[in-house]
């Protein structure tokens, strides 16, 4: 597994995400679980499938939704003791000290990827694999998808893969109208 | 997992865990404080303890990939895929991630059980298993022959080892799964180009699936070939009742009636001869009977076809031309279970006509065709002074490969379902169960119960307390793979030979043993101890020998590439011909027809009954067989996408009253159960489609126990009459609401 491209500056991480290529095993629930070490009914990312037509001129769509670390976070907003927080990387982390478990967060997150551990009682989610990125490897859903769906690098590297996908005019935000700005971009085939 | 809820997994198994680091290479060390993963990234906590290790998966049969496992303070943690061995490239399966946590599943058998008149299982010391087993077994040998015995098992790269025990007793009964798998397929292979290719996926242009889905029977080195043959610009077509999660991906999807492949396949052929869109010259200088193909086929053009097939006659002229005007690089994908492994009556037909396809666009041995892979010879026992046990002459039970019975059945995998006739008839008394659950994966379990208690002498070698076990006379912990070192192996050899091999990451936590031990402490009793004494070390050492390897280079890298690789051009075949043979005078031999034709599948839903269906089956990626329903983890998935549930046509269902989430009953004249549906127009009008890992019924089993149901339920005994395999998908159906 390689590592991300860095460029000399302080990294933006941002990913996409191809659903054109998805078939929906999830492998990248499973290794995210593995990595995050959640308890069985915990999740940070899922598949959703959406079905398409009548028989037999028929599609469907696996779609990998997770934490899509929005440069305006409307969990950072209503967090009363700051736990949610927006880190100069392009992280929306959560200082798990400070959580008081009110669950504001997870009501206001419009994709629902955020989830209360219910040992500790604090909210948690997908952190982008911060500990593997400062090791300089990729986040666990990236290395493990059979065929490429995710691309995972710095934006402000403008000479990386990431870098040039998310300039196409080919990529989307869900839920752009909500003035989220997320980090993760999609190809919606 | 039925935990008490006060107590998380995280905790369970930091307090189950006895097993201390076995080896490993220590890696750049990570901080995970119990409470908070996401923190440790600035490196504030104090650093954890964190090994590597390089080994093998056994989280399915068919890639074994190349894995590293980490291990955390001492406990498995994690799972990253090798990135050099061909099977998985880097990348690891659902079920790969989660089965590593299986180590710390409670539902482990612990130590060796013997089961009492009560029908409960009591704790025995292995010394005392191994006595009263081979005490047992020599005196149904004396009175009943060596050849009343058998073996059977799931084929990992250990499967020699009980080759190498049946034969020192004299029995010819080895049996895999294969029969309900796979066996259609590699005879039809066999019988044309000698042996079962691979396929070049990567480099191809034009790739056919037919009711392949390696999305979800997972082969994630040929999923993510496919995915990159089509970013450099392939096309895909998935031929298959249902839209398999490799439809998804698809540039077709061709929604062929069940059974009825054969038809549209045929009419390709017809469509390529009769257009003259064939490699002349392939088929002039590498082929033989291409006079009998033309006249076999003329019979079936695409106007015949669509009215067996319900494809249109416009699509198969489309997809016989396009497939045909990419040659060499265009290929119909081997196949393995699905379509026509192991799943109709005319399913060795249906194969057939796939490798002469293949063959008549001249991709064998062709860049972005199919290819042989290049799998090198192990070195053996004997070089190490361990002569093998002679071959027992004498036939196998089961009929496989005598003539007469199943002459185009394979002699190594044997006819699974044959056992429990075998049984009840006396002439199987006593039998080995390793790494397979019978009971749960053959055809009609109330059969197999009663041919399996018919026993005198059953014992099963697993990890889990399967529903084999469960009807065991002893049962013989197997250590978990983690725990063990096992075979070397050649399973990832394809345009290179790769040699792997299981690597001990921990301790074994239990009173639990690896299959030499288990098969070196049985054969001590058995007299036959001469041939089981040498280590896995000493053996894998030997394996290892003509390739000037160490173990130690193998355990550390995972993986090494021996031998040359695969370039382009013709090689013989194992055919009595040395070609490729549309004519095959080998079956002609064994009275079977030379020529693939048309046959008709064995049963059809009724057409006058709107509850009537044909009853198919298929994989999801987070299940293998039915060995992974009990895994927690994998079983919160299939819960949480609602995934045990029957697909069923949306009209068809509507017609009969059905909603989507609605019980249903299903039934056939072997079994009844109830389902959930989920309507769809993913699906062939005439079939509904049951994902295959479900149904377990063994009440040891507590995550999977009751959860879903399994097509073996709703399936007859049926052996093929050339072949012997289980015709799984020839099974009516009603389906009402419940």
């Amino acid at each position: 597994m390689s590592a991300p491209v860095k460029s000399g500056k302080s990294p933006k991480w941002a990913m996409l995400i191809d659903t054109t290529k998805c078939v929906g095993c999830l492998a990248c629930v499973a290794a995210c679980h593995n990595q995050n070490e959640l308890p069985v009914t915990e999740f940070f990312n899922r598949v959703e499938e959406q079905e398409f037509g009548r028989f037999p001129n028929y599609n469907r769509r696996f779609l990998p939704m997770q934490c899509q670390h929005c440069d305006n976070p409307p969990c950072v907003s209503v967090c009363p003791t700051g736990a949610s927080y927006k880190r100069s990387d392009g992280i929306v982390a959560i200082d798990t000290q400070r959580c008081i478990g009110c669950k504001y967060c997870i009501l206001s997150c419009p994709y629902k990827a955020r989830t209360i551990n219910r040992e500790h009682g604090f909210v948690h989610k997908c952190g982008f694999c911060a500990v593997l990125l400062h090791n300089n490897a990729l986040p666990a859903c990236v290395g493990t998808c059979p065929t490429g769906v995710r691309v995972f690098g710095d934006l402000n590297d403008p000479n990386s893969e990431i870098s040039n996908l998310a300039a196409s005019k080919k990529v989307v935000q869900i839920g752009k109208d909500l003035n989220t700005k997320p980090s993760i971009y999609y190809i919606i085939g | 997992m039925s935990f008490d809820k006060k107590i998380t997994r995280r905790a369970f198994i930091r307090a189950a865990a006895g097993g201390a680091l076995a080896s490993g290479l220590a890696v750049g060390a990570v901080s995970c404080g119990p409470k908070n993963s996401q923190e440790a990234a600035d490196g504030t906590k104090a650093a954890a303890d964190v090994k590597k290790i390089a080994t093998q998966c056994q989280g399915c049969g068919a890639n074994r990939c190349g894995i590293y496992v980490y291990v955390k303070n001492g406990l498995v943690w994690k799972v990253e895929g090798n990135p050099r061995t061909y099977n998985n490239a880097g990348t690891v399966c659902p079920r790969g991630h989660a089965y590593i946590k299986e180590l710390y599943n409670p539902d482990r058998i612990k130590q060796p059980l013997k089961r009492t008149a009560d029908g409960k299982y009591e704790p025995i010391s292995w010394e005392q298993a191994f006595e009263e087993i081979s005490t047992k077994l020599n005196l149904i040998i004396m009175d009943n022959g060596p050849q009343s015995v058998f073996w059977a098992q799931y084929p990992m790269a250990n499967m020699p080892l009980a080759f190498r025990f049946m034969h020192a007793l004299g029995s010819p009964n080895t049996i895999t799964h294969g029969a309900t798998c796979f066996t259609a397929r590699n005879a039809a292979f066999n019988a044309t180009c000698g042996a079962l290719p691979d396929n070049d996926l990567k480099n191809s242009r034009y790739i056919i699936l037919v009711g392949r889905n390696p999305a979800a029977g997972v082969k994630l080195q040929q999923i993510k070939d496919i995915a990159d043959a089509k970013r450099h610009g392939a096309r895909l077509v998935v031929l298959d009742p249902r839209h398999s999660e490799t439809a998804v991906i698809a540039d077709d999807w061709l929604a062929v009636k069940p059974a009825t492949d054969l038809a549209f396949l045929l009419a390709m052929l017809n469509v390529i001869i009769e257009e003259g869109l064939y490699d002349h010259r392939f088929v002039e200088e590498r082929t033989v009977g291409f006079d009998n193909l033309r006249d076999a086929i003329v019979t079936y053009p695409p106007e015949w076809a669509e009215k067996v097939c319900d494809i249109p006659k416009e699509t198969i002229y489309r997809v016989a031309r396009e497939f045909a005007s990419y040659k060499p690089r265009a290929l119909i994908h081997r196949g393995y279970h699905g379509g026509y492994g192991a799943s109709y009556f005319n399913s060795f037909q249906t194969a057939r006509t796939v490798a002469i396809l293949n063959a008549i666009i001249g991709n064998y041995e062709a860049v972005g065709g199919l290819f042989m892979p290049l799998k090198p010879t192990l070195g053996e026992l004997e070089k190490g002074g361990h002569p093998a046990p002679h071959i027992p002459e004498i036939e196998k039970a089961d009929g496989a490969g005598v003539p007469g019975r199943y002459p185009a059945a394979s002699y190594s995998d044997g006819i699974v379902q044959a056992i429990p006739e075998l049984a009840i008839s006396g002439k199987l008394k006593a039998g080995f169960v390793n790494h397979m659950n019978p009971i749960r994966t053959n055809p009609n379990p109330e059969r197999v119960i009663a041919g399996y208690k018919k026993l005198e002498l059953l014992v099963t070698i697993d990890c889990f307390m399967s529903e084999t076990a469960a009807a065991s006379h002893y049962v013989l912990p197997e250590s978990f793979f983690l725990e063990r070192d096992d075979h070397v192996d050649t399973v990832h050899s394809g345009p290179v030979g790769q040699l792997t091999v299981v690597a001990q990451v921990v301790k074994p936590m239990y009173d639990t043993k690896p299959l030499l031990d288990i098969i070196t402490g049985l054969s001590k009793g058995l007299g036959i101890g001469k041939y089981f004494n040498f280590t896995m070390d000493e053996l894998n050492a030997l394996r290892l020998q003509p390739f000037g390897v160490s173990l130690e280079e193998l355990k550390r890298e995972g993986v090494v590439d021996v031998g040359p690789r695969w370039v382009e051009g013709f090689k013989p075949c194992k055919t009595p011909s040395g070609k490729i043979e549309f004519y095959s005078s080998q079956l002609a031999s064994w009275g079977l027809d030379p020529m693939p034709g048309w046959q008709e599948p064995l049963v059809s839903p009724n057409p006058s009954d709107k509850n009537s269906f044909r009853l198919i089956h298929g994989k999801q990626a987070i299940h293998t067989h039915s060995m992974t329903a009990n895994v927690p983890y994998l079983m919160q998935l299939s819960d949480r996408y609602d995934m045990i549930r029957l697909w069923i046509n949306r009209q068809r269902a509507e017609a009969i009253g059905l909603k989507d989430g609605d019980t249903v009953v299903v039934e056939s004249d072997i079994g009844k159960g109830y389902v959930k549906v989920r309507l769809t127009g993913g699906l062939h009008p005439s079939a509904v489609w049951m994902p295959s890992g479900y149904g377990i019924f063994s009440k040891y089993l507590k995550t999977a126990y009751g959860k879903g149901i399994n097509y073996n339920d709703f399936l007859n005994t049926y052996f093929d009459p050339a072949v012997g395999h289980v015709m799984s998908n020839e099974i009516i159906v009603r389906v009402s609401k419940a």
